[in-house]
């Protein structure tokens, strides 16, 4: 039976001249599963919104839509607030009453139930989900995924017949939003309810989902069941493409029948690459591998130096590339002063080799990319050209710590327990710096460190030249360091953001430079708050690069954003480290970190546990590692990236 | 502290506090306000402790004194004059007085004390949620905001502090200048992330007729004899006044009713009344200790 | 001797309620829920935000903000409940009917002035309303209210020692008010007109 069905459903925002949504069909079946994806501003809120009358938003509107064979104007808002339920992104904003217990009742005590009936539903609920706990709890002391997981169950109360749900996630933590999915899968396992969900992390879901449509410019580009939708993607030549779950991306690089079983969960990944196995052999004959030179008898991955050998990362398409160039510049230069088990050697190698295969990369990637990887390699290239240029500056830039920490200890309070216990942390300059690791270990505490805000009771901390557990932080140049807050709404005052630039600098050529940088010059006339998440973040991000910051601290920049975001993010840093910025950002986003990072550290119990460079960190981890590793670490030792494993599996064919 | 008066329905708490705090502002009768002011001060200390030991000598205490030096200065009735100051008298009357309203003000303040410790925002909710259903909602929802808004202001601080703009330090006037504009982030913040809490309002189906308001307490059959108890005191000392056997007149001349058997188990009453909660504890205490026993 | 203390007492209770059902008449929509709780909610919390200024509170400014952009009966409320809700911080007592009534009036006057005047966008008269209103409405208000908690046989000589003794808090609380409206009145009326659109609520 179909739940819903849209017929033709256009839609304009009041003031917009291009349509949100365009011709969209769709039915949707009872008990489904249904995974609605797509960039940020395709449309996926809007339709979402539409299938609930009460959140339906104003403008001009085509096209039917019905909801069990009624049209759904002419379904009472009685039925429609109990047949329909609806969680939306933020978890905070949707909260309206201080309890707990309260907030599981508020929709039941709209309907108008007795007490009695309420306490049962609500019981039951509490009981399904866990909450009996934190029942008599106020709000404020649930965590974010708590906060998530009531907005579920206050809906669940008023037992739906489908449940839509517009990107619940974004906003948690990867532990969480695990936690939070795996609650949507057994609702639809066990009690049935129909689900529509709109998501980003696509590896989570897509495993459980009964179909996926994807969306694109407000109309739906494709859709098909998840082991099935990767073809039609690489068919169609989609951006989502890059969305996709790791083991999705890696089968349709390596397999072209159409009509094969994708595999979807690092599971399937991994039995899929079975096939590869007998070629071990051949993959260690490869000279290059850094887990060869290990073997090789280099214990450490810092240079005698101290320097970072982030230079020595793989060419994927990212940033590195115009290191690798540059590493092999260096290490020409520099190949006289090493000595002992100097890695020069194979560095040297490693970059040629660099060198002459990513062309073959870049030609990889452009067969479903498109151009925004012809994009990259030519920002790659530029970049290198550049770095040709002043490698000389850049190499003593790099030998330089920018901060050291030593020994640092900090708690808020003086009868509290110790937040940061002895970390030691030297990032040098124009260095990537990413600090991953669980919630609640003091990666967050460690950044306000570093900015200034907490001042260690023990220990030292060099922040560029200057001790600042001596002199204030105040006595650095202004605005020397400038943090990203994760919430960037806590960044605007004013009416645009044009306005809100214009409190940093006086001068509009600045203004125009940032803006096009972060690429909102469409926006500046905006207000901030009618701008999408994703482009708040640059937003955020324009207003304090405007303080010039020599050390740009990050925390959780990537969170809530799609592929899109994130590649464009990376983009603009390497653009600002290339000027000689250094980046230090705290993530739990493990993808984005072994795609961009110089050096991923683990942090854990107050202090960095190891760190490394990305390969040699992911690779050295079993369980906090990226998808591509898990699927692929008992055939190849170093893959941390989709890249990393297509390009291993094309060499051994 | 465990409480058992808390724990009762907020029906009875509510009939309780009334009770007491309405008879504590009528009555100025010094055994009356003797009796309340003890009890008030005992159970705050059993409620809140230490808190309120600080609290009663460095807030309490100044201001029965004020209380009790303002009177005599400025009421000069009476006719036994002690003294004149400044060719004003200053009269026993005025100055029993004084100390009667000293003892009121300090026993208001003790009761509502207790009040804040028993009666939460959700028994507040609870007892006027039927009759002002869309304030009372307004009223959760703002205690919800309140928490979140104080931590949305700790990160825009933070969040200022990091694009270089200390809001610490400075005179007053900087400091009035980047806290207001601080809140004028907090404001608009708040304001536009506002439309979705209404949105998820609708979403749950508030604008149907027909409303309830659910709640998780329930009347039982120890609430009913707490009211029952609690009504019957409350009318023993309130007819108890209006048929004088209890009375005072300070003005003129300090007249109080004679003191015989019948005044002593009125007295008991109101005290009895006023020490209802202890008594509750009291009789837990007694219950949990045999239960005790016989295991 | 009349108890002023209660009979005042009763009257405040009396105007709190009147208030009080007739918002509830309305039926407000979802909406209007919102924007009162969540104008309440700043007024209170707009304390975190001076906190290395403790002496100055912006809670007045916000209330008259809220009576000139929202109309008199959301100014009562906004203000009436800042205060109930304010003491459920700070802790409830004797005092908390005088607050809520006082601040309500305030709102609820800057509503009556204000909501349809021309004077609305100008800084002046709003600055000015903030400031009497501070000293008179609000100090006279909750000054006369523990003058009868302190002394219930009130005289002239006692409720003017009591205003005189309250002058310079009151006069403090005044300007800071008239300060904070001259810089926050303007933006945080157009932030609420703009809100007020986008959530749909129509100007009656």
């Amino acid at each position: 039976m179909a739940l819903f069905a849209i017929e033709n459903l256009t839609f304009t925002y009041p003031g917009s001249i291009t349509p949100a949504l365009v011709g969209i069909n769709l039915d949707v079946n009872d008990g489904e599963f249904l995974v609605l994806c797509g960039q940020s501003g395709c449309g996926k809120s809007t339709l979402l919104r539409h299938l609930k009358g009460a959140l339906t938003p104003h403008g001009a509107r085509n096209g039917s839509i019905s909801f069990k064979n009624v049209p759904l104007d002419e379904v009472s808002f009685r039925a429609q607030t109990s047949a329909i339920g609806y969680v939306l992104q933020n978890p905070e904003n949707q909260i309206v009453t201080d309890k707990v217990w309260h907030e599981l009742a508020f929709g039941l005590e709209s309907l108008g139930y007795e007490n009695a009936i309420i306490r049962l539903r609500v019981a039951e609920m509490a009981s399904f989900f866990g909450i009996q706990d934190w029942y008599h709890k106020s709000v404020y002391e649930l965590s974010g995924g708590q906060k998530q997981l009531l907005n579920l169950a206050s809906v669940m109360t008023l037992q739906p017949d489908v449940l839509i749900l517009d990107e619940p996630t974004s906003q948690l933590d990867p532990i969480a939003a695990a936690d939070f999915l795996a609650t949507i899968h057994k609702i639809n396992n066990e009690i049935g309810t129909t689900i529509i969900l709109s998501e980003h992390r696509l590896e989570e879901v897509l495993p459980g989902a009964s179909r996926v449509i994807v969306m694109n410019q407000g109309q739906i580009a494709c859709e098909g069941s998840p082991a099935h939708i990767g073809h039609e993607l690489k068919r169609t030549d989609d951006p989502m493409l890059y969305a996709m779950p790791t083991p999705m991306r890696t089968y349709l690089a390596l397999e072209d029948n159409v009509e094969s079983v994708c595999p979807v969960t690092v599971r399937d990944g991994r039995d899929y690459l079975q096939k590869y196995q007998p070629a071990v052999s051949v993959e260690s004959a490869i000279p290059v591998q850094p887990a060869t030179s290990m073997k090789a008898g280099i214990p450490q991955t810092t240079t005698s130096t101290g320097e970072p050998i982030s230079t020595l990362k793989h060419g994927i398409c990212d940033a590195s590339d115009c290191h690798d160039v540059y590493a092999e510049h260096e290490s020409l230069n520099r190949g006289d002063i090493h000595d002992g088990y100097d890695c020069s050697d194979s560095r040297d190698i490693y970059a040629e080799h660099d060198r002459s295969d990513s062309r073959d990369i870049y030609a990889e990637h452009d067969r479903f990319g498109g151009n925004d990887s012809r994009d990259i390699s030519e920002h790659a290239e530029r970049g290198s050209s550049d770095d040709m240029h002043n490698g000389h500056d850049r190499r003593q830039s790099h030998d330089s710590p920018i901060v050291t920490l030593k020994n640092i200890w900090f708690r808020y309070e003086k009868n509290a327990s110790d937040i940061l216990r002895g970390l030691h942390l030297t990032v040098y300059r124009g260095e990537m710096y990413c600090i991953v690791g669980g919630n609640g270990t003091g990666k967050t505490t460690a950044l306000g460190v570093l900015s200034g805000l907490y001042r260690p009771y023990r220990g030292k901390a060099q922040m560029l030249g200057v001790d600042i557990t001596k002199s204030k932080i105040a006595s650095l140049p202004q605005g020397s360091i400038a943090v990203l807050p994760q919430d960037p709404q806590t960044l605007f005052t004013r009416n645009t953001i044009k306005e809100d630039l214009m409190d940093m600098t006086k001068s509009k050529e600045r203004i125009d430079d940032i803006a096009e940088l972060t690429e909102i010059t469409d926006l500046l006339e905006m207000h901030p708050y009618d701008v999408s998440g994703g482009e708040q973040q640059r937003a955020a991000l324009a207003k304090v690069l405007l303080t010039e910051p020599k050390l740009l601290l990050m925390d959780e920049p990537t969170k809530g954003m799609d592929s899109f975001f994130k590649r464009k993010l990376a983009e603009i840093l390497r653009n600002l480290r290339a000027n000689g910025m250094t980046v230090i950002l705290v993530s739990h986003d493990l993808e984005f970190c072994a795609m961009y990072a110089d050096r991923c550290a683990l942090f854990f119990d107050g202090s960095i546990v190891t760190e490394n460079v990305p390969r040699e960190f992911f690779s050295g981890n079993s369980f906090y590692t990226t998808a591509a590793n898990r699927m692929s670490r008992h055939i190849f030792e170093d893959a941390i990236t989709v890249e990393d494993v297509i390009e291993k599996c094309q060499t051994i064919i | 502290m465990r409480d058992t008066f808390s724990s009762c329905n907020p029906i009875v708490n509510f009939i309780y506090f009334t009770c007491v705090l309405v008879i504590t502002m009528c009555v100025k009768h010094p055994v009356i306000l003797g009796i309340s002011f003890a009890s008030a001060m005992i159970y705050s200390i059993y409620l809140n402790g230490m808190k309120a030991i600080k609290f009663n000598i460095f807030f309490l205490l100044p201001l029965m004194l004020i209380a009790a030096i303002i009177n005599p200065a400025f009421n000069h009735e009476g006719m036994t004059i002690l003294t004149y100051i400044r060719d004003n008298p200053i009269t026993y009357e005025s100055i029993y007085y004084g100390i009667a309203a000293a003892v009121m003000i300090g026993s208001v303040i003790l009761w509502f004390s207790c009040y804040n410790a028993i009666m939460t925002s959700d028994k507040f909710i609870y007892l006027f949620g039927k009759m002002i259903p869309a304030l009372s909602l307004v009223i959760s929802m703002a205690l919800r905001f309140i928490p979140r808004y104080k931590i949305q202001i700790k990160r825009i601080t933070n969040a200022q502090r990091g694009i270089g703009r200390d809001i610490s330090a400075g005179n007053l006037i900087g400091r009035i200048k980047s806290g207001v504009s601080i809140l004028s982030i907090m404001i608009t913040w708040a304001l536009e992330n506002g439309v979705d809490t209404a949105d998820a309002m609708r979403a749950r189906g508030y604008g149907l007729k027909g409303r309830t308001s659910y709640s998780n307490f329930r009347f039982d059959v120890r609430d009913w004899t707490l009211t029952v108890v609690l009504m019957v005191l409350f009318i023993m000392v309130v007819i108890a006044i209006r048929a004088h056997f209890i009375s005072i007149v300070y003005f003129p001349a300090f007249v109080m009713n004679d003191f015989d058997g019948i005044v002593f188990i009125l007295y008991a009453a109101y005290a009895a009344l006023c020490l209802l909660p202890l008594l509750l504890d009291i009789r837990e205490d007694i219950v949990w200790r045999s239960l005790r026993l016989k295991i | 001797m009349p108890n002023y203390y209660l009979i005042s007492l009763l009257l405040i209770v009396l105007a709190i309620a009147a208030f009080a059902m007739a918002f509830e008449r309305r039926k407000p929509q979802a909406r209007d829920l919102v924007i009162v709780a969540v104008l309440v909610a700043i007024a209170v919390a707009s304390r975190a935000a001076f906190f290395m200024v403790p002496q100055v509170k912006p809670m007045i400014a916000i209330i008259i903000i809220a009576g000139v952009s929202l109309g008199a009966q959301s100014g009562f409320l906004v203000g009436a409940l800042a205060g109930f809700l304010s003491n459920f911080i700070f802790g409830q007592g004797p005092w908390t009917p005088w607050q809520m009534f006082a601040l309500g009036i305030i709102g609820f006057l800057a509503g009556i002035l204000f909501r349809r005047s021309p004077l609305k966008t100008k800084r002046l008269p709003v600055c000015i309303f903030g400031g009497f209103s501070t000293l008179v409405l609000y100090g006279l208000i909750v000054d006369t209210s523990s003058a009868m908690m302190f002394t219930p046989r009130l005289s002239k000589e006692v409720l003017l020692t009591t205003y005189l003794a309250g002058l310079p808090f009151n006069a403090i609380h005044a300007v800071s008010t008239m300060i904070f409206l001259l810089i926050l009145a303007k933006p945080m009326i157009e932030k609420l007109s703009r809100v007020k659109k986008k959530y749909g609520l129509v100007e009656s």
